[in-house]
This record gives C-alpha cells, sequence and structure tokens, in this order.
C-alpha cells in the first residue's frame, strides 16, 4: 500500500513539473557548486604545497645569522585543505589558512567568531553544503507543501480516507516520496564525493574522508527528514494549500536566516567573548607578570634586559622567557577557544526547533573545516613555534652565550637550519570528529523524531 | 448491513441529527429524501467514520464504526456528489490507484479496463487524464472504483447531482446492478422520481430528524410527491 501511494505521489510530482523545474534547477545548482568547490580545492592545495614547500626551503636556505634573528623572520606553516572542504568549506574563509611561527609569542589566530557565519552571510557563497542546508529544505517545501491540503482542497482526502487507507499509511507513503525527492540531492553527493575521493585523495587517507561522507550523507538525510515530515505536518494541519505554503516558507525563512543571525548576538551575550585588541592587552599583562616572576626566580631582578644580567645570560635569558610564557598562552588561548564552543554548544541546543543550527555545525566537523579541527591545527602550529624557539635558545644557551660581550657575533649557517624540521600536519581522524559532532548529531535525530511525532499526531486530524 | 440506532449529533448548540434510527439490508436500495442541511451527509459522515455520535451508535455489518473505523471502512464503498480524482493521473490509473489502496492488491489493468467499460466509460476517455473529464465521467470512475472494491455497502451523497437524465439513468441501472449482487445501497437525493425507481425504500428527512420511512413500491410518484412536499411544508 505504502509503495503505491509513493508511485502515485511520484508521479504527481513528475507531471505536475514542479519536479521537473525546482529539483532540477536545484541539481544544477548542486552540481555546479560541486565543480565549481572541487576545482577551488584543487587550486588551492597545490599553491599551500608549493607555499608551504618554498617557505621552509627560505628557512633552511638562509645566510649565516644569529638564530634569535632567524627565529624573529620565523616560518609559516599552512593549513591543509581537508578533502571534504570542497562540501562545506565551513569557517576557512573567516579563519584563515597560514600561521605565522615567530619568536617570543603564538601569532593571533583571527578572532572574529567566523564560525557564527550564517546562511544569510553566505548567502551567494554557493557550496554543497549551502544548497543541501538552505535550499534542500526549500525543495520539500515545494514538493510537500500541499501534499494533505492539496487532497483535502481537491477532494481526494476524503476519498482515500473513506477507502479505509490509516493515516499513519499515507504518511508514511508520501513521507517516502518526498524523501526520494531528497535523495536527488544526497544521490549527486555521494557519487561525486566518492568519484573524487577514489581519484584525488591518498589511499591511506581514503577510509577517513570516505566514513566521514558517510556521516555527512547520513546526517543531512536525518535534516531533510525533519522537513519532510514538518511539511507533512503542517499541510496535514492547514485547510488550504496557499495557509500551508506561507507557513512552511516562514519557518523556513526564520530558520535559515533570522534564527541564526540573531542566535549569535544571544550566544555572544551569553559567553562573551573578547575582541582582539582586549584579547592581547589582557594576553600580554599576564605574560608581563609571567616573566617577571620568572626573571625574579632566575636572576633576582625585575628589570628584564637590563643591565643586570650580562650578554653571557642572553640565551638563558631567552630561554626563562619562553618556558615561562608557555602556560599563559595556553591558558589564554584555551579559554578563549572554549569561549566560542560554548557559543557554539548554545546554538546547536537551538537546532532542535531550527535543525539548520544543528546540520550547519554537524557538517563543518564532518567536512573538518570547524572551529575544533582549525583549534587542532592552531595548537600543532604552536607546539611547532615551540620547537623551534627552543631549539634556538638552547643553541644560543650552548654556544653563544660563552661569547660573553661578544654573544651577538654568534652566527649559524645551513646546517642549524637543517635541524628545524618541515612542518608536518596530520588532521585529526574521524574518531576526532564524531566525538566532537555526537552533540549535534543527537539534536538532529532529537528533531527528527519530535517531528514524526507531531507528522502523526497531525495525520489524526486528517478529516 | 447499515444501521443507525438513535443516532444524535450536535455541533455545539445545533442540532444536526436528532434520534435517528435506519437500517439498509443487503440487496436493498435506501433512498433518503431532504432539502439542502436536512443531515443526510452528516448521518453519511456518521457510517464513514468522519464524525462522532453525541448519542447512538452507527454500525456496518454489525461492527460500531466508532470502535472500528477502519474495519467497517473495508466493507464500505463512498460515491460523493462530486467524485474527486487525480487530474493528472488517467482514468485507468486513478481506478487503478483507488482500487489497489481499497482491497490491497493491483487488478490487472485489462480487468479494470473492462470495469470501466462497463460502466459505460468510453476506451479512449480511460487513457485520458481526468483533469479532461465531465462530472459523468467521474462519477463513472467513482462507481467503478467502489465496484472494483467489492464493497457490501455503497454510500452515495447526492451521486446523480448534475447529471444529464441519460447519465443519470446510467447510474441508476448501476445501482440497481449492485443491490441484485446483494450490496446495501444508501443514496441521498433531491430527486424525487429518481428515488421512487430506484429506491426501494424511502426515507424523508428534515432538520436532523427521520420523520418518514416507506417502501417505494406501496406509494404512487403523486403520492410519493405529496407525502414529501407535507413533510417539508411542516
Amino acid at each position: 500500500m505504502t509503495w503505491l501511494i509513493v508511485t502515485r505521489e511520484v508521479r504527481e510530482f513528475y507531471r505536475d513539473g514542479r519536479f521537473l523545474f525546482g529539483a532540477g534547477l536545484i541539481v544544477v545548482l548542486f552540481i555546479t557548486a560541486f565543480l565549481v568547490g572541487f576545482e577551488q580545492r584543487k587550486n588551492v592545495l597545490s599553491e599551500r604545497k608549493v607555499a608551504q614547500q618554498l617557505d621552509y626551503d627560505d628557512w633552511v636556505n638562509q645566510p649565516e645569522r644569529h638564530p634569535h634573528d632567524a627565529a624573529h623572520q620565523g616560518m609559516h606553516v599552512f593549513k591543509p585543505v581537508p578533502p571534504l572542504s570542497f562540501i562545506d568549506p565551513g569557517i576557512t574563509s573567516y579563519v584563515g589558512s597560514t600561521q605565522w611561527l615567530k619568536a617570543h609569542r603564538q601569532t593571533e589566530v583571527k578572532f572574529r567568531p567566523a564560525q557564527d557565519a550564517t546562511g544569510l552571510q553566505r548567502f551567494g557563497s554557493l557550496t554543497p553544503a549551502w544548497v543541501i542546508q538552505v535550499l534542500g529544505p526549500l525543495l520539500i517545501i515545494v514538493l510537500g507543501f500541499n501534499s494533505f491540503s492539496g487532497e483535502r482542497e481537491q477532494g481526494t482526502l476524503r476519498q482515500l480516507i473513506s477507502l479505509g487507507v490509516p493515516s499513519w499509511k499515507l504518511l508514511g507513503g508520501k513521507a517516502l516520496a518526498l524523501f526520494f525527492g531528497a535523495l536527488l540531492l544526497v544521490v549527486p553527493l555521494l557519487f561525486f564525493s566518492f568519484w573524487i575521493v577514489s581519484s584525488d585523495i591518498l589511499v591511506g587517507g581514503r577510509h577517513d574522508v570516505l566514513i566521514r561522507l558517510g556521516f555527512l550523507v547520513l546526517g543531512y538525510l536525518v535534516y531533510l527528514g525533519i522537513f519532510i515530515f514538518v511539511a507533512l505536518a503542517v499541510s496535514a494541519l492547514t485547510a488550504t494549500s496557499r495557509t500551508s505554503l506561507i507557513v512552511l516558507l516562514i519557518f523556513w525563512i526564520v530558520g535559515t536566516t533570522l534564527v541564526p543571525r540573531v542566535l549569535i548576538d544571544v550566544a555572544r551575550m551569553v559567553y562573551p567573548a573578547p575582541n582582539q585588541v582586549e584579547f592581547s592587552a589582557q594576553l600580554n599583562e599576564d605574560l608581563q607578570k609571567e616573566y617577571s616572576k620568572a626573571w625574579q626566580e632566575h636572576f633576582g631582578t625585575g628589570d628584564r634586559w637590563g643591565s643586570n644580567v650580562p650578554l653571557s645570560r642572553w640565551g638563558e635569558a631567552l630561554r626563562v622567557d619562553d618556558l615561562a610564557g608557555y602556560d599563559a598562552i595556553d591558558r589564554h588561548f584555551g579559554a578563549l577557544w572554549d569561549r566560542y564552543d560554548d557559543q557554539e554548544r548554545l546554538q546547536e541546543l537551538f537546532g532542535i526547533v531550527f535543525p539548520m543550527l544543528s546540520v550547519r555545525s554537524y557538517s563543518m566537523v564532518m567536512a573538518a573545516t570547524d572551529f575544533s579541527h582549525h583549534r587542532d591545527f592552531a595548537v600543532s602550529a604552536e607546539r611547532h613555534r615551540r620547537l623551534m624557539q627552543n631549539l634556538i635558545s638552547n643553541d644560543l644557551v650552548e654556544h653563544a652565550d660563552g661569547h660573553g660581550e661578544h654573544h651577538f657575533n654568534y652566527k649559524v649557517d645551513k646546517e642549524f637550519w637543517s635541524n628545524m624540521p618541515q612542518f608536518e600536519y596530520a588532521s585529526p581522524n574521524v574518531l576526532f570528529a564524531l566525538q566532537r559532532s555526537v552533540s549535534s548529531l543527537a539534536i538532529l535525530c532529537a528533531s527528527l523524531l519530535i517531528s514524526v511525532i507531531f507528522a502523526l499526531w497531525s495525520s489524526r486530524k486528517l478529516v | 448491513m447499515l444501521k443507525a440506532n438513535s443516532l444524535t449529533k450536535n455541533f455545539n448548540s445545533n442540532i444536526a441529527l436528532n434520534n435517528v434510527s435506519l437500517s439498509v439490508n443487503q440487496g436493498e436500495i435506501y433512498c433518503l429524501l431532504g432539502a439542502n442541511g436536512a443531515g443526510k451527509t452528516t448521518l453519511i459522515n456518521h457510517f464513514l467514520g468522519f464524525l462522532k455520535p453525541t448519542s447512538g451508535e452507527v454500525l456496518v455489518n454489525g461492527k460500531c464504526v466508532a470502535s472500528n473505523p477502519l474495519d467497517t471502512k473495508r466493507d464500505i464503498a463512498y460515491i460523493p456528489e462530486n467524485v474527486m480524482l487525480y487530474g493528472v493521473l488517467t482514468g485507468l490509473e486513478n481506478l487503478e490507484y483507488f482500487s489497489a489502496l481499497a482491497t490491497g492488491r493491483k487488478k490487472p489493468r485489462d480487468v479494470l479496463k473492462k470495469l470501466l467499460a462497463d460502466v459505460g466509460l468510453p476506451a479512449e476517455a480511460a487513457d485520458r487524464r481526468v483533469a479532461t473529464y465531465s462530472k459523468g465521467m467521474r462519477q463513472k470512475v467513482g462507481i467503478t472504483i467502489a465496484m472494483a472494491k467489492n464493497a457490501k455497502a455503497l454510500l452515495l451523497d447526492e451521486p446523480t447531482s448534475g447529471l444529464d437524465p441519460k447519465a443519470a439513468n446510467e447510474f441508476s441501472r448501476l445501482l440497481k446492478t449492485a443491490s441484485e449482487n446483494g450490496v446495501a445501497v444508501f443514496t441521498t437525493t433531491h430527486d424525487l422520481f429518481h428515488a421512487k425507481e430506484t429506491g426501494n425504500r424511502i426515507g424523508i428527512m428534515r432538520n436532523g430528524s427521520l420523520l418518514a420511512e416507506f417502501n417505494s413500491d406501496d406509494v404512487s410518484h403523486a403520492d410519493m410527491e405529496s407525502i414529501y412536499l407535507k413533510n417539508m411544508k411542516d
């Protein structure tokens, strides 16, 4: 019985033209977004590989110089492009991709809460994720707004109910028909991604990417499922298709543009985070305290770089400074990033009513383009910076401090520069992503369950 | 087969049905006459389980409709004043869909085409979209759906309203055939002539009450008209 209903619904979608125009347009957009995203990823990937190598070559081929001069020049590390970023670039465009590793302190990442970027802000950045998250529900609404109300208007609903068709079977058949509409979006996602992953990703990383892709598709199906049951419930409860369409469009506009925007401000109010200037000032203040304390302990003076510490201890002083600052840096950056996490969690919670908030977060995590993946990269880059810094300070203590007043005559060559390894970053695996996305997936599933119950309850009021 | 026992339905303070009792046996055609708003459609809606009685009960094949809404629907077929079908589907596709939903299995297309031909639907129309059908053609598809369901009882809500005389006669013939096959037919109508010609028993309803009930063979056309007018006037 259910398949009969599905077949008829799909036949009607096809014959009345909605399917061809609506779904056709969205699929064309989707495929375009896919290809554009893939091409961009390919270009950026090759550019970053080249830039990373050039930067390291510059480091290794430095002329003879004092090591601390080189530490000030520093080196750059480039965030690898996650394989699925062509589906969902997430916050990539907002946090940048390059980190400057230089002496004394961690470079500041851009502290714009870019993770909060909404559909409205990104209206125009055509990505497969945007098409599914924003236009996917619209397709479901266009196909499903009159599922019950249309039948009620044309009188066929009474006819169906009088035949003894249980309302839940009618609901199930219509939901499945809409599900096939949703598959139109998800099948190309799977097909193209599988093709790209098979041809473009190194064998070692393929499994991880494929598992991520599987979870991504699962999340999107749950997300679109929510809209399927909401559309059916609204259609069952409203007297006319026009009312049903208006209600659903309002829900769509509010859920995909208005609420995400408002919730950013709400999250910022509930969990305020310092801006770039405030953060820098607070960190500097704390660093100064730590440095002074360390100098007092090591050199018996709080007057840093004063005459009390001779040049014969300059390398040691640098090392004291460096080590004293690590905890403060970790503390400040950690607190700031935790605050961003709190803001994100709060927004995710509202996904129970407006599922785009949850799926946006879930999708970015699975594509490895969310803030937690960025944070992992930043931590890894900072670890590399400390490696460089420690290498240089230790070398100064070992070789330059012995020169006494002629400390700055000490120079090193390519042999020393080569001791610094090239930055190699392995993105976290899928388990990391699953741990990070468990709450958003749970919220999506809860939202789906609520929408199913809502639709079942509504379908009991069909006649 | 169809039975209403002391059926009362109130919509807030409005009494739509007032202590109505009637029954329709197998092979019987019961025509219910009454003006608009008399409560005829409300009564049918109770048999279909679309409304719940305020008091009294409605039975289909001995089963209470309120407590067995799905079971009782399996025994009945419903044809409204305007049979509504899916305009983008052909007559044959509509029949295939509704009959399969009603019986739980698809019938072969040639069997369905024969059923459509039996009710007088032109062969070429079967494969045409229903959006192009006249009301009479849609009614024919409607009765074919009912026949294909092999229902034990037919509920018809002013089925001949708007049909031309030829189509109305054909429709009456189909109802008689159904009753000869043991189907209980309950139909509401404004048409006294067709009620007399088609029905075995006739009821007259006004303001939610069943005022009179008689066998059609016991009265002439003229008697029936005077009984009807008398009840409408009072």
